[in-house]
């Protein structure tokens, strides 16, 4: 890829610690990102892939302590085990989030135009008369009908598709070279949902933004990704450019989410198509592959040693899985 | 319109709710008909604020409508009352979004089945425990699931357990209420396998509530469109899917993202602009309007009246018989591009 490499995740582990329990959500995931780029990250709940892109932040809820392993580089500043103060500068600054509740990342006692015009004040420098003007800028460039008004308003007087367009104009408010979107358009209708990632597109082109999207909706990935990672049971199960794994999936477990999506040709009152079973809890680390309980082609030494992603056939394309690779394309599957 | 007899009928219902602003009321439910056939599956959809589920909780006495009449075979529930009226619409059950909020966290599964029985008057033990495993069994549970809490289930199977316990009083009618909306795609096929079945085995006939489109379309023979409390298309799934008719439904169906990359490249600008206007103060006329590319003058005047394009399919657009004969959407202006940005 031409364009500069912004973030370079490798064989990054999360263990979470709580007062109960040790589980380890994320094992050993590897992924980059390069400006002006956009990564899905796919999975089901308890895949892993919200705590995959929040815990290096030191966004995770009270209580829990995190032990991370491997190495994240943003930019050639190293993550894992930055300093808080560090981590804070790049928060809202290099790094802007967006996440699935607009409600509840919102202050819900303030204005619309100050929780934007502080992150400016924060990360800019800017007087608050400064940064007001810019929040209204901002309203503007994420297309808000009637910015001025806007401003005053508080979160509650909004829908939930402008409540989403106000979180986007906080990220992107200090110009970020990273924007993390965890299920931005989950919660809202899909007619919404086509204009915030239309939206996204556009302030993705203008800012030259790297961009790591979060999602369980292959739609979403299909429309603004053009690389994914499958996650399965916090490993990445699949990876490589959208046009390849979505069209052509290698990985049973990606196969089969594709397949599961009901299409316009399967005909009113038909069974709908689907995996079987049901995804492991969260828990100790699985010695196998996760996913051979619910795989069709699993054979004995699935549930004992854990596959390695490789490439494939299909060099940009890397899957987890040895016999998918051993059998679709004669027996062709090259270590790293 | 059909020769079958309805088991559920809603005729101009009215649910309307008092407003924030002084004096104003939201007509969340503005005038709806609809009706179901026995061991039919129903389709609703629509915008979030579009009143869908305002309307289910209408049927099921959830909310009080304000006019209107449900009927159940033929029976109208605004005439009864008390004790006459809770066991008719015991026929009618809920299945809400949410399984973790339905259950009660306290009580076994098996005792949160057992009081279901208990109210339609089964309270021999052992009649208890079989029709229990009996019920567990059809929605794909293990008979030790009774002795579980919901804490322990997964989100699949507690919705499953919810499915169980509508079930235990032998319902006519299901509103399932974004029943699978809160699960994974992996196990959403699942549970949507078992509504197909239990329709199929029980006959049992389901008013599909949900904003999926693309589930709705499979699951459902027959669809509502409803906007801003009115229902503007409603036909057979082929219908309205294949030969949408009104200019909402053909917006709603644009907006699908496909899973397919290279059709998802070809999308340019969203096929509708704006958020649902507030049903405080809805648009006069017809109610799309403001967000319509078709829309003229005639339509900020007077409603538009439901026209019939085919056998049960209706569209309330007075454009509907061009829209349908012409397979296109008039567009009188220049379609609205999104604003030029400033910044």
């Amino acid at each position: 890829m031409a364009s500069k490499e912004i973030l370079r995740v490798s064989d990054l582990c999360v263990d979470l610690f709580t007062q109960r329990s040790v589980i380890r959500p994320v094992d050993g995931v590897s992924y980059s990102v390069a400006a002006g780029e956009t990564l899905a990250i796919v999975g089901e709940s308890g895949s892993g892939k919200t705590v995959l892109n929040f815990a290096p932040l030191g966004l995770m809820p009270t209580g829990v302590n995190v032990d991370l392993s491997g190495s994240i580089l943003f930019n050639d500043t190293e993550l894992v085990g930055i300093a808080e103060p560090a981590l804070r500068k790049l928060r809202g600054g290099s790094i802007g989030t967006i996440f699935q509740d607009p409600m509840s990342a919102l202050n819900p006692a303030r204005t619309i135009g100050r929780q934007i015009a502080e992150v400016s004040e924060l990360h800019m420098g800017l007087s608050s008369s400064q940064a007001e003007s810019r929040a209204l800028d901002l309203l503007k460039l994420v297309r808000m009908s009637d910015p001025d008004a806007r401003l005053k308003q508080y979160p509650h007087e909004l829908s939930g598709g402008l409540r989403q367009r106000v979180m986007i104009a906080i990220a992107v408010a200090a110009e970020p070279q990273l924007l993390i979107a965890d299920e931005p358009t989950t919660a809202l209708d899909v007619t919404v949902q086509a204009q915030i990632i239309a939206l996204l597109k556009d302030l993705q082109k203008r800012l030259n933004m790297a961009i790591v999207l979060i999602t369980h909706d292959m739609g979403v990935v299909a429309g603004i990704a053009s690389r994914v990672a499958v996650m399965y049971a916090g490993r990445v199960a699949e990876y490589g450019p959208v046009g390849d794994v979505l069209v052509e999936p290698r990985h049973p477990y990606t196969m089969g989410l594709i397949d599961a999506i009901p299409r316009a040709d399967d005909a009113p009152g038909s069974l709908f198509r689907g995996l079987p079973g049901a995804p492991p809890i969260l828990g100790a680390p699985i010695p196998g592959c996760a996913f051979a309980p619910r795989c069709h082609a699993a054979i004995e030494s699935c549930h004992i040693t854990r596959p390695a992603l490789v490439s494939t056939v299909q060099p940009l394309v890397s899957a987890a899985c040895p016999i998918i690779n051993k059998h679709n394309h004669g027996g062709a599957y090259v270590q790293h | 319109m059909s020769s079958t007899k309805s088991v559920l009928r809603v005729e101009n219902l009215v649910t309307r709710f008092k407003s924030v602003e002084r004096g104003k009321w939201v007509k969340a439910v503005d005038g709806v008909s609809i009706e179901l056939r026995p061991g039919e599956i129903v389709g609703l959809v629509g915008e979030s604020g579009c009143g869908k589920s305002t309307l289910g909780r209408s049927i099921v006495g959830l909310e009080r409508p304000q006019s209107g009449r449900i009927l159940l075979d033929d029976i109208d529930l605004s005439g009864l009352g008390g004790r006459k009226l809770r066991e008719t619409r015991r026929a009618i059950q809920y299945v809400f979004q949410d399984p973790y909020a339905s259950l009660n966290d306290r009580q076994t599964i098996g005792e949160a089945i057992t009081e279901a029985l208990v109210i339609i008057g089964i309270h021999d033990r052992t009649r208890q425990r079989r029709r229990v495993h009996e019920l567990l069994d059809q929605v794909g549970l293990p008979d030790t699931v009774a002795e579980r809490y919901p804490r322990e289930l997964s989100g699949g199977q507690r919705q499953r357990v919810a499915i169980a316990r509508s079930l235990a009083v032998e319902p006519r009618v299901l509103i399932c209420d974004e029943p699978v909306s809160a699960l994974d795609l992996s196990i959403r096929s699942q549970v949507m396998n078992l509504f197909l079945t239990l329709q199929k085995d029980l006959g049992v006939a389901c008013l599909f509530i949900a904003h999926d489109l693309a589930l709705v379309r499979q699951a459902a023979s027959r669809v509502y469109v409803m906007y801003l409390g009115k229902i503007v298309e409603q036909g057979t799934s082929l219908d309205v899917y294949e030969r949408p008719t009104h200019p909402y439904t053909r917006a709603l169906l644009a907006s699908i993202p496909s899973a397919d990359p290279r059709i998802e490249a070809t999308r340019e600008v969203p096929a509708l602009l704006g958020d649902i206007p507030s049903p405080t103060n809805p648009p006069s006329g017809c109610r799309f309007r403001t967000r319509c590319p078709s829309a003229v003058e005639a339509c900020a005047v007077a409603e538009p009246p439901t026209v019939w394009v085919g056998p049960g399919h209706g569209a309330a657009c007075i454009f509907a018989a061009q829209i349908r004969a012409t397979e296109v959407v008039p567009q009188p202006e220049p379609q609205r591009l999104p604003q030029q940005l400033s910044a």
